[in-house]
């Protein structure tokens, strides 16, 4: 709003110095620029005499229009560039006593809130960048521990499998050493069954040969020899 | 356990005191001792003394019919005292037990010989001898003729036993093998 109050004033200010030299060679035509177009109006009829004599009027009526012409805007007459100059420092004034120091007021206000502005954007900045380390931080922590979870779940496996691996030897080993024995004693068992049977068949067939063989004098014999063994060595056949 | 043992005992010293009141122990410990023996070699008679659903009288039938005229009247009555009174099948530890008081009363202990022959009057007393040696005791021989141990001698005197079978031989090659 403030700055829409000052544009307005700088406006109207500028009006005024455009306006006022046109308004005071208006009013007086007596005045310089009256001169001036007689002036001119004098030397077209002193430069074109010749010319007016012979009733050619072509430069002369070119002359008179240029002198009719408006002064130039860059090369205005004496009395505008006074005025203009008046006005321009009474605008000055006006524009340095009241309107320049709510100007500096309000550019100093906002130079001071675009610097807090500005300071804020830059802590708010820090603060970003701070939570933006703070964050790839912990982000690389994440990583790390990711890492080491990852590399702790690989030796876990590797060590699990090692053992599984040597568990399952070990019973592989045990079943077949079980195995084996079972085989050995089903083997000793059927040994010594086999044995046993085959030692009773030949027991048995022993006592019919004894049995046929052991005529009256073995008999005989069979009853001294125990009683000379008895007689001489004790109770060594016990 | 303890009450037969105990009662076989008592009738062992009965059997004694009877044979030692008929002034004739040494033929009535024959008698006694070839019954045991023949009892304890026959699973038909065992079963036939034993059995006490058979009248008593046809038991004691039995063992007169097995004693004979040879056995003294004193043996045949002891017998048949025990068959009767239901104890046939402890008549052969009866026996033994008293053949053994007979014997310790003689001074003597008692050998239980087993032959697959029959011994000679000579070969008892020289294979008492040898026992004796053996054992260090006044041995008195009681010869078994018992074809099942093939051939050889087997002699227990109390608790130590001399196997000289052939049974025993074969038993041991059996075990060998």
């Amino acid at each position: 709003m403030r700055i829409r109050t000052l544009l307005a004033a700088g406006l109207l200010a500028l009006v005024a110095v455009v306006s006022l030299p046109h308004a005071a060679s208006a009013a007086d035509p007596g005045t310089s620029d009256g001169q001036a177009l007689v002036t001119c109006v004098q030397k077209a009829l002193k430069d074109n005499q010749a010319e007016i004599a012979k009733k050619q009027y072509t430069n002369f009526t070119n002359a008179l229009n240029d002198c009719n012409k408006a002064p130039s805007l860059f090369a205005p007459a004496a009395s505008e560039l006074i005025w203009g100059t008046i006005a321009f420092i009474i605008v000055a004034f006006a524009l340095m006593k009241y309107a320049f120091p709510a100007l500096r007021k309000t550019l100093h206000a906002r130079t001071e809130k675009i610097r807090g502005d500005l300071e804020g954007a830059e802590r708010a900045r820090e603060e970003a960048e701070e939570q933006r380390r703070q964050y790839e931080a912990k982000l690389g922590e994440a990583r790390s521990e990711a890492t080491r979870i990852v590399e702790s779940a690989h030796q876990d496996a590797e060590r699990l499998r090692q053992e599984l691996m040597a568990r399952a030897e070990a019973d592989a080993a045990e079943a077949r050493a079980r195995a084996q024995d079972d085989i050995r004693l089903a083997t000793d068992r059927a040994m010594g069954d086999l044995r046993t049977r085959v030692a009773g068949l030949s027991i048995d067939l022993a006592e019919r040969i004894v049995e046929r063989s052991l005529d009256r004098e073995t008999q005989q014999a069979l009853v001294e020899s125990y009683i000379d063994a008895v007689g001489t060595s004790g109770n060594g056949h016990g | 356990m303890t009450a037969a043992r105990d009662r076989n005992e008592a009738y062992a010293h009965g059997l004694l005191e009877v044979a030692r009141g008929e002034g004739n122990l040494a033929d009535i410990e024959d008698d006694l001792f070839r019954f045991a023996r023949a009892l304890d070699g026959s699973d038909e008679l065992r079963m036939a003394l034993t059995d006490l659903a058979l009248p008593v009288g046809r038991r004691l039938a039995v063992v007169e019919q097995l004693l004979g005229v040879g056995a003294l009247a004193a043996s045949t009555g002891l017998i048949s005292l025990i068959v009767a009174a239901g104890h046939a099948g402890d008549l052969p530890a009866i026996v033994e037990r008293f053949v053994e008081l007979a014997a310790a009363e003689r001074q003597r202990d008692f050998a239980e010989v087993r032959s697959a022959i029959p011994l000679d009057d000579a070969q008892t007393e020289r294979l008492a001898e040898a026992l004796g040696r053996a054992t260090g005791k006044i041995v008195e021989v009681k010869v078994v003729v018992d074809p099942s141990v093939l051939g050889g001698i087997i002699a227990r005197v109390g608790d130590t036993v001399i196997d000289g079978t052939v049974r025993h031989r074969l038993e041991q090659l059996k075990e060998q093998v």
